[in-house]
């Protein structure tokens, strides 16, 4: 019957997509309840919308309260892209997560300035390091040395 | 043939109505989760401009499957005959509000939607046509 | 339509159901008030894990029910917004920065916990 193959490609399609999306969107869970999610190249409104989908779904199935968000690997950060920026972290907002922003460049941040979009409660940090420090003080958490480093 | 569907829109729950019925057809068109909502929530947009802003609150919403060149789609159209809409450009700019205070909804809908083209004439009416592809 | 608003310690919880038409939007909107006023709850959980469309009306009278509650001194959480709702919400350009949100029902109760056990206010 047409219905049963329509819905079979359907599903098949489905899948792929989500395995397509899951290999240009790594969310790499750190840590327990944190996720970061490392964006190397363009962002377009497509991949955007494929990278908000991938977080969202990860959000919810790690239960992660903090996102990093790590754009040091984009080149060009235009209007467009701060926009689809600002919405991915919208939406993980609505899904109750906080967005790190890091990988900021002096540049990036006075084009940001620049194009007068709404930065407020979007926090920073200039390197993944120091977003990861950040979001582990949310959590009540501290990285502690329990003893020296032994070098070979 | 695919048919047609034909939804009145009469009263306010008649919103509820447009959407969850567009939902459905979408779901069973095959379309993803996420493009379910956006479709549901154009519609919801849409017909609650026909409830608040048409003449007696009366239009009506079509609904069909349709084919194209990047395959199967859904395509609406949500229409009524008064009083119209007078400056087209106006009402497209985000954040334009009507009297009410609540806006047209419409250059949201035109972001959740692949297409929509709207036609409208003062004392004649408003049809608005969206339409989405099935990715 | 009545909408079942639960006390548990100085919190009200309303649970929304998969849809919810306009006018019974506004009754629930009614309802919290009251409730609110009635009870002086200082915490409120709205539970939209069920819910599968938020447009830009429902999306605005969220907004509208964390600033009511805020004005009578409660605190607003909404909880478990589908993925699916929240990505049709940020394209429609709603961001409701003006609630907090949690993750599920039990962050949310999390979040309001100084109210449950009866504080707050």
């Amino acid at each position: 019957m047409n219905d049963t193959k329509a819905t079979r490609d359907a599903s098949l399609i489905e899948n792929q997509r989500t395995t397509i999306a899951e290999l240009e969107t790594p969310v790499i869970e750190v840590w327990d309840g944190i996720l970061a999610l490392p964006i190397i190249g363009t962002v377009d409104t497509a991949r955007a919308q494929t990278m908000t989908e991938t977080l969202l779904e990860k959000i919810v199935s790690t239960k992660s309260e903090i996102v990093i968000l790590d754009i040091t690997g984009v080149p060009v950060v235009d209007t467009s892209v701060s926009r689809h920026l600002l919405e991915t972290i919208a939406a993980a907002r609505l899904l109750g997560a906080e967005v790190l922003l890091v990988g900021l460049t002096s540049r990036t941040a006075i084009t940001l300035v620049h194009l007068g979009l709404d930065l407020t409660g979007v926090t920073t940090r200039t390197t993944m390091a120091r977003g990861l420090q950040l979001a582990f003080g949310r959590l009540g958490l501290e990285v502690v040395k329990t003893r020296p480093v032994v070098t070979p | 043939m695919t048919t047609e569907q034909r939804v009145p829109i009469r009263i306010e729950q008649d919103i509820v109505v447009a959407r969850q019925s567009v939902r459905e057809l979408a779901g069973r068109l095959g379309f993803g989760t996420i493009d379910q909502s956006r479709i549901a929530t154009a519609v919801s947009e849409l017909t609650r401009n026909v409830i608040r802003y048409a003449t007696d609150s009366t239009g009506d919403m079509y609904v069909r499957e349709i084919e194209g060149p990047r395959g199967k789609g859904l395509e609406i159209v949500v229409e009524d005959h008064g009083p119209g809409i007078a400056d087209l450009d106006l009402v497209m700019q985000d954040g334009y509000t009507s009297g009410g205070g609540m806006g047209l909804g419409l250059p949201g809908t035109k972001r959740l939607m692949d297409e929509m083209e709207l036609t409208s004439a003062v004392g004649v009416g408003t049809t608005v046509t969206i339409r989405k592809w099935r990715r | 339509m009545i909408f079942p608003i639960v006390k548990i310690g100085n919190c009200l919880i309303a649970t929304l159901t998969e849809d919810i038409g306009d006018a019974d939007a506004m009754d629930l909107q009614e309802s919290i008030n009251t409730r609110i006023e009635a009870t002086g709850a200082s915490g409120v959980l709205v539970d939209i894990s069920a819910l599968q469309t938020i447009d830009s009306f429902l999306g605005r009278l969220l907004n509208e029910i964390a600033t009511g509650a805020r004005l009578l001194g409660a605190e607003t959480v909404m909880a478990g917004m589908q993925p699916a709702v929240a990505m049709t919400l940020v394209e429609l350009g709603l961001t409701l920065k003006g609630v907090r949100s949690a993750l599920d029902a039990e962050r949310g109760l999390t979040m309001l916990g100084q109210h449950l056990n009866g504080g707050g206010q």
